[in-house]
């Protein structure tokens, strides 16, 4: 077996001003070479350990700290942060806060100047660690001109270029769109098998986790809950679903099957293994196609939301979109999907005239949103953006969904009764009186929607809602969506977890390169694997399950979630076993 | 406007390659020169210099006309208050009785506590000399700072016997101007988008709804800063001196040629300004 690279004994950890341990009593060992998934709903303590690595926890934060972390031989509490730094290396969650220079090369020497590495070193690791990366041929380029999924490999380059014998990531990818993501997996598993560099990851990507990692340790409340391989852990279906994590589709579709009364030994993990197991299966069944329960409302009257022949050419002569056409009625639940720069973000911020087009025209209700000004339109058309704290400028969240309604000229009895409406609709009536900010960030969410809410949209917008959100959080927000739709407001929702959204989304308008690629229903939509692929949007797996049915049967199974490919397959079952 | 574009010219010139230090030389030359001048055509016409050597190096003309725009009242309130009640300070500079200056208007007597005041044109070139200095003083900076890339600038500041620490947050601070600009501009954006009609608010109420993006600024910021400590300290950074440099900041020829340029100007300002009084504030524009 190899040797242990880092030993945990014991430890369990309190923040300062802090009633409650973060972690307690964590005995884990990580071998050289091995590549450690952490799992475990948001507050179970993942961030904490992983910086409990470097020394940043106990050595910055302070706090109460108990047991020992050993790294490379090394006491975590016994060495400063910038000797431990020259063995752990350490990627954050959002990759705009971890860049600290103005150029590629300068980012990458950073730390090895603090570690008094001479230049001649620092210049030949550069070019090493960029090829690693792939990233070769940018040691010139600005950070800040780098993608999403650039910037976070940009991240690990310069952990690498320290050499050190662990690198520790932190939710790298949750802020990232599918093929930033793409990137950063595939750089960290070439790392670890091509290099042999040993990996302790923290996500809540199910997927990828099952291909990548060797073994999985699942954290609940700041306890090790279990630990074991990716076919270990992810097949604890129960398990994960009363922690409110989510196993990999595949997963979840083979145990409904045994549900079903399958039989099935062992429960795939990844995807490969998912369509290798299914086809047998699917040529034993007569299969039904799932109802189409969720249709697009009917298109009948004016639209509400029309878009024509719209372009926008950025100062910078960015071409966003060109020549997009759209009819947006009431009462619809539209998805708007694509990669980061496809111009969905574009494309909805002249709903609300924060941009004007180019050409084209875009009219709300009949009307030209030229004629309109950007408070008329947001009192129609109700915006909820990314990040939740900078929406937020009042001391109660009462205040806070109030704000607006005193500004344009409410009557006290009417901001009264919205704000009562709002709040209760948002399940905030208990918060009225904290600070909007002590409050955690899924709950900062809904005090922007209630506020939203309160100005009565019929159209609300959500860009990108589910991004740094664990499973949990995110079904929370889009069950709100849900909700908004089923009383009649028109949903719009930006995002390219696609997954998420298969059990909520009627229509998909697919941006790709600010071209409309696709406007469909979301079974045709979700279907249409190659065009999505052209946008570098990745189908839910249980489309792909479906369509591995389909290709080894002839028959067209139009699925979308784990239920619906499990109920196809059990409802006209010829021989249940496998 | 993005955060990369509003710190860092994007042409490549002579300016751009030169190294920080004679730029930091420049700048305090040009302050002290600008400092030392009275005389609104003489400080005019170096305000004039640094803004041409702005447009030139790159500047974008969006941040010039921002500096100017905000200046403008700035300069209003100066040929108000040095028109109206600069006479003692004119005096002693120029030596005439303020029965000599030249009005170009007089409030009637009759008028009550201001009657009789009167705008004189000496002091409003003394107030065109004030907004010469404090123009040449606002723009000479973006001229050097604007031109050099954050990295450089910290090899440069050390090379200058600057303590690394100080170095360091003084490009820290230039690096979290642009994201602070960005962040009020997300913020003033959210409160737009909850319908609020800055167009149609007067000036307090407006200043109200401003002054509550404080919060999230704050915090926001607070919140960065601390992340910005964890990967710092993470990178082994601990504001040690002791430390290598990927960039070496060596001079060059033209380094050294601004170094002279700029020593032989200050000489000979300092020099005409206490011998032959060129610069000095005579009243006399023509």
């Amino acid at each position: 077996m190899p040797q242990a690279i880092a030993t945990f004994e014991n430890v369990s950890y309190m923040y300062p001003r802090s009633s409650a341990p973060v972690l307690r009593d964590i005995s884990l060992e990580i071998r050289k070479g091995e590549f450690l998934g952490l799992i475990g709903p948001n507050g179970a303590g993942k961030t904490t350990l992983c910086l409990a690595f470097n020394g940043i926890v106990p050595q910055f934060y302070g706090g109460r700290f108990f047991g020992s972390v050993n790294v490379a031989g090394l006491d975590t509490l016994e060495h400063p942060i910038s000797t431990l730094a020259r063995y752990v290396g350490i990627v954050l969650e959002n990759p705009e806060t971890q860049i600290t220079a103005t150029s590629v090369e300068n980012e990458i020497a950073f730390a090895l100047e603090n570690l008094k590495v001479p230049r001649e070193e620092i210049r030949a690791r550069i070019p090493r660690v960029l090829e690693a990366v792939r990233l070769e041929g940018m040691e010139r380029r600005h950070p800040q001109e780098l993608s999403g999924g650039q910037k976070q490999r940009l991240a690990i380059a310069a952990m690498l270029a320290v050499r050190p014998s662990l690198l520790v990531l932190d939710e790298p990818t949750s802020q990232l769109d599918p093929v930033g993501a793409q990137e950063v997996f595939s750089t960290v598993q070439e790392l670890n098998r091509e290099l042999g560099v040993t990996i302790v990851m923290a996500s809540h990507a199910a997927e990828e986790l099952a291909e990548c990692a060797d073994r999985l340790v699942l954290l609940n409340a700041g306890q090790i809950v279990d630990e074991g391989p990716p076919a270990k852990l992810y097949t604890q279906v129960e398990l994960m679903q009363r922690l409110h994590l989510r196993p990999p589709d595949v997963t979840r579709t083979f145990h409904y099957l045994r549900e079903a009364g399958f039989s099935i030994p062992e429960l795939p993990v990844t995807l490969d293994q998912g369509i290798a197991a299914i086809k047998p299966l699917a040529t034993a069944c007569r299969l039904q196609a799932p109802e189409t329960q969720r249709v697009p409302a009917p298109r009948d009257g004016h639209p509400l939301v029309s878009v024509t022949h719209l372009t926008h050419t950025y100062e910078n002569g960015t071409q966003a979109l060109q020549d997009v056409s759209l009819d947006i009625h009431k009462g619809e639940y539209v998805l708007i999907a694509g990669q980061n720069g496809a111009g969905k973000s574009t494309l909805v911020r002249h709903f609300l005239r924060l941009l004007m087009p180019t050409a084209g025209e875009v009219r709300i209700d009949d009307v030209p949103t030229r004629d309109l000004s950007i408070s008329t339109l947001a009192r129609r058309v109700g915006y909820v953006a990314q990040n939740p704290d900078n929406q937020i400028f009042n001391t109660t969240v009462e205040k806070e969904i109030a704000f607006a309604l005193r500004y344009l000229d409410t009557a006290t009895d009417e901001i009264r009764a919205r704000t009562e409406r709002s709040l209760a609709a948002m399940g905030l009536l208990d918060a009225r009186d904290r600070h909007p900010l002590s409050l955690p960030r899924g709950e900062r969410a809904r005090v922007v929607i209630a506020a939203i809410l309160a100005l009565e949209p019929e159209v609300v917008i959500f860009d990108e809602p589910t991004t740094g959100q664990d499973y949990q959080g995110a079904r929370y927000i889009l069950e709100l969506t849900k909700q908004l739709h089923d009383a009649g407001k028109t949903v719009i929702v930006i995002t390219h977890h696609l997954y998420l959204m298969a059990e909520y989304a009627e229509r998909v308008i697919v941006m790709g390169k600010g071209i409309l690629l696709r406007d469909a229903p979301i079974r045709v939509a979700f279907h249409e694997t190659d065009l999505l692929a052209s946008t570098y949007l990745v189908p839910p797996q249980a489309v792909q399950l479906a369509q591995a049915v389909s290709e080894a049967t002839g028959m067209p199974l139009p699925c979308l979630t784990p239920q619906e490919v499990a109920d196809a397959l059990a409802c006209h079952t010829i021989g249940r076993s496998v | 406007m993005s955060t990369l574009a509003f710190r860092t010219v994007e042409r490549d010139s002579f300016f751009t390659r030169l190294d920080f230090r004679p730029k930091l030389f420049m700048i305090a030359v040009i302050t002290t020169v600008a400092f030392v001048w009275e005389d609104p055509l003489m400080g005019g016409g170096l305000a004039a210099m640094v803004l041409l050597a702005c447009l030139a190096v790159g500047v974008k003309p969006d941040y010039i006309r921002t500096v100017l725009l905000l200046m403008f009242p700035f300069g209003l309130i100066l040929i108000f208050t040095q028109g109206f009640f600069s006479a003692a300070l004119i005096t002693t500079l120029t030596g005439l009785p303020p029965s000599a200056f030249h009005m170009l208007f007089v409030l009637p007597s009759t008028w009550p506590m201001i009657g009789g005041a009167g705008l004189s044109w000496e002091g409003m070139q003394y107030a065109l000399n004030i907004i010469a200095k404090s123009l040449t003083m606002t723009m000479v900076i973006p001229l050097g700072v604007f031109t050099t890339d954050v990295d450089t600038m910290i090899v440069g500041l050390v090379k200058a016997r600057i303590p690394y620490k100080i170095a360091f947050v003084f490009s820290s601070t230039l690096r979290f101007f642009p994201l602070l600009f960005a962040r009020t501009q997300a913020i003033i954006e959210a409160q737009r988008l909850r319908g609020l009609a800055f167009e149609a608010m007067g000036p307090v109420k407006r200043l109200r709804v401003y002054a509550r993006i404080v919060v999230p600024l704050i915090l926001g910021a607070l919140n960065e800063s601390q992340m910005l400590d964890v990967v710092l300290q993470s990178r082994a950074f601990d504001g040690s001196p002791d430390r290598t440099y990927l960039h070496d900041s060596r001079l060059m020829a033209a380094d050294y040629a601004l170094f002279g340029l700029f020593g032989l100007f200050l000489l000979t300002a300092i020099i005409g300004y206490v011998v032959f009084g060129v610069g000095r504030f005579t009243g006399v524009l023509w």
